[in-house]
């Protein structure tokens, strides 16, 4: 066990994390945010009738605004999986009919709002972390930690190599034909790996000298409170509700 | 192509993560000796690599860019098994960092980026490599080519074939019609594949001139340790790896099958026309019973490997024939 974690700590390494101390979703017990927000998922991915499908769209939209993370930055995410959300969409509203594919538009924005609420509006360790308290495999939790701890600092190496790479008038090339543009970004590829493979032996020193030991987990324990137990119990209740009504055992 | 929630049939989803589990299962019991507690952490800074390297944009042309996915890189660098691992904590950290790719389409994801694209990766390169052997760098760099092509292809072709099964069994509720679906996931995949494979290839050349050290485990042959003997050559273990990526598919197809009737026959009966006899005359009949299908199949697999096996002695260079070890 390691004790690496307390909070604030994260937020230097991963900018990324920054929304989860404003957001109001970042004071929830991770547990109680996975467990709700899957629940949540799951079932909008069994919608198909569309009122159903829109109803779980505005549960999202409430789910955000209750999250209070920056819009922009949600909306930056989301147009990152938008061209497979349209492709989708447009495919079914051509061959099936307009319903069908404005079903397909909801469900999935219904289903990457949520997620995106989850990621952003909770420290990416934490969540982690959660994860192992709800029994997933030490081994793929612990990878997820070291490997999200490292992600930050090889960012790091990256984002240095990229300014450089510009300040010697590297554009980043013109077309697959560009052979010089593909063996530069290549190269760079390249670099972040040796320097990344390089960097394993020194981490797993420093690892053990703060008393890693198989597993890692954050020391800070929390009680699942009212308030968690109040927020899984409305995500489940709205998912068996909307499944409920799909498979119409209530009319 | 990350799948996002809602967009596949839920018993297609619900195959992905059957697969992805029992896939991820064996690959930690295989490479348990690898992920020791000492080794724990180079695995992660390698996923963590790859998941960085995903992040340089290469460009197409146009001014459009796509990124590297790396599973056959990562396969190449430490063999399949590791590369399963390292890839499945790819794809979890983008959904869990990002929402890119959702909780319950994760396991067709996983199933197409983190089993399907490394192990069709490093099976094409075992194949091939040994082939041409003795053309120097240009040879390897064929081979590694080939493998990134493919790994990023076949992924595609198997994310293409998962949307439209979707489609065909929810009656248009799900997935995408298969002439959009097929012509755009492979068209576009088969270009991104070759920004891929120029990548790969410049990676790995650059790799084993700099840090050769990073291919030891790979080479060692223990990265895929199989309780099997007769599985202990390396074209006899990309073959099942191979194979084993087809096999995935099946369930696919089952689920297809048993909600329709062959496509065939289908197309047929609405074009209403009958079989004509055939232009070509096959020595072996396809039969009516299911034995007697899978009979053919098996006979077909045969005539097929021992034609490859004829045509790999052909290509091996004679040195190598000659060779007495």
């Amino acid at each position: 066990m390691i004790s690496m974690h307390f909070p604030g700590r994260m937020f230097e390494i991963h900018p990324l994390d920054e929304h989860a101390r404003t957001s109001r979703l970042g004071k929830l017990d991770a547990r109680a945010k996975l467990i709700g927000v899957m629940s949540f998922v799951v079932a909008c991915a069994l919608l198909t009738r569309i009122d159903l499908v829109f109803a779980s769209l505005i549960v999202a939209m409430a789910f955000a605004a209750a999250g209070a993370v920056p819009v922009r930055h949600t909306l930056r995410l989301y147009l990152g999986a938008l061209p497979f959300i349209l492709l989708a969409s447009l495919s079914l509203f051509l061959f099936v009919g307009f319903e069908k594919g404005v079903a397909m538009w909801a469900r999935t924005s219904a289903c990457l709002l949520a997620l995106i609420i989850l990621a952003s509006g909770t420290e990416t360790f934490e969540l982690f972390s959660g994860l192992r308290r709800l029994r997933v495999p030490s081994i793929i939790t612990t990878l997820l930690m070291l490997t999200h701890k490292y992600i930050g600092l090889l960012t790091d190496e990256l984002s240095r190599m990229t300014v450089a790479r510009r300040a010697r008038g590297f554009q980043g090339g013109r077309s697959l034909l560009d052979r010089y543009a593909l063996k530069v970004i290549s190269y760079t590829a390249g670099m972040v790996l040796v320097r990344s493979s390089e960097r394993a032996d020194n981490a797993y020193e420093g690892l053990k000298s703060r008393g890693f030991e198989k597993e890692m987990i954050g020391w800070r324990t929390r009680r699942i409170a009212a308030r968690e137990t109040a927020f899984m119990a409305g995500m489940l209740a709205v998912s068996i509700l909307l499944l409920a009504v799909q498979m119409e055992l209530i009319r | 192509m990350h799948v996002p929630d809602g967009l596949m049939d839920p018993v297609v989803a619900a195959a992905g993560w059957i697969e992805f589990l029992t896939f991820l299962a064996v690959a930690i019991f295989l490479s348990r000796s690898k992920t020791k507690e000492r080794n724990l952490p180079r695995v992660a800074i390698l996923s963590a690599g790859i998941f960085v390297a995903q992040m340089l944009n290469f460009p197409i042309g146009g001014g459009t860019t796509g990124h590297l996915i790396g599973a056959a890189l990562f396969a190449i660098m430490v063999g399949p098994a590791l590369a399963i691992i390292g890839m499945t904590i790819v794809l979890l950290i983008q959904a869990l960092m990002f929402g890119d790719g959702g909780v319950t389409a994760l396991g067709l994801n996983a199933v197409n980026m983190a089993i399907i694209a490394p192990l069709t990766g490093w099976g094409a390169y075992t194949l091939i490599d040994p082939l041409l052997n003795g053309h120097g760098r240009t040879g390897r760099g064929i081979s590694v080519a080939i493998a990134a092509w493919a790994s990023v292809f076949v992924a595609a072709a198997a994310c293409a074939g998962e949307l439209l099964v979707s489609y065909a069994i929810s009656a248009g509720d799900y997935g995408i019609a298969a002439n959009v679906s097929v012509p755009a996931m492979l068209g576009y995949h088969a270009v991104i594949g070759l920004g891929e494979a120029a990548i790969t290839v410049g990676l790995v050349s650059y790799l084993r001139a700099i840090s050769p050290e990073l291919f030891s485990s790979a080479e060692a042959g223990t990265a895929l340790k199989i309780p099997v003997k007769w599985l202990t050559s390396s074209t006899a273990k990309a073959a099942a790896v191979i194979l084993t990526v087809f096999a995935l598919m099946i369930p696919l197809y089952i689920i297809y099958a048993s909600e329709g009737r062959d496509g065939l026959e289908q197309t047929m009966e609405e074009a209403e026309t009958e079989e004509g006899s055939s232009l070509l005359a096959s020595p072996f009949s396809y039969g009516e019973t299911y034995l007697q299908v899978l009979l053919a199949g098996i006979l077909g697999f045969l005539v097929v490997c021992l034609a490859a096996l004829a045509i790999m002695r052909l290509l091996s260079s004679p040195e190598r024939r000659n060779d007495p070890e």
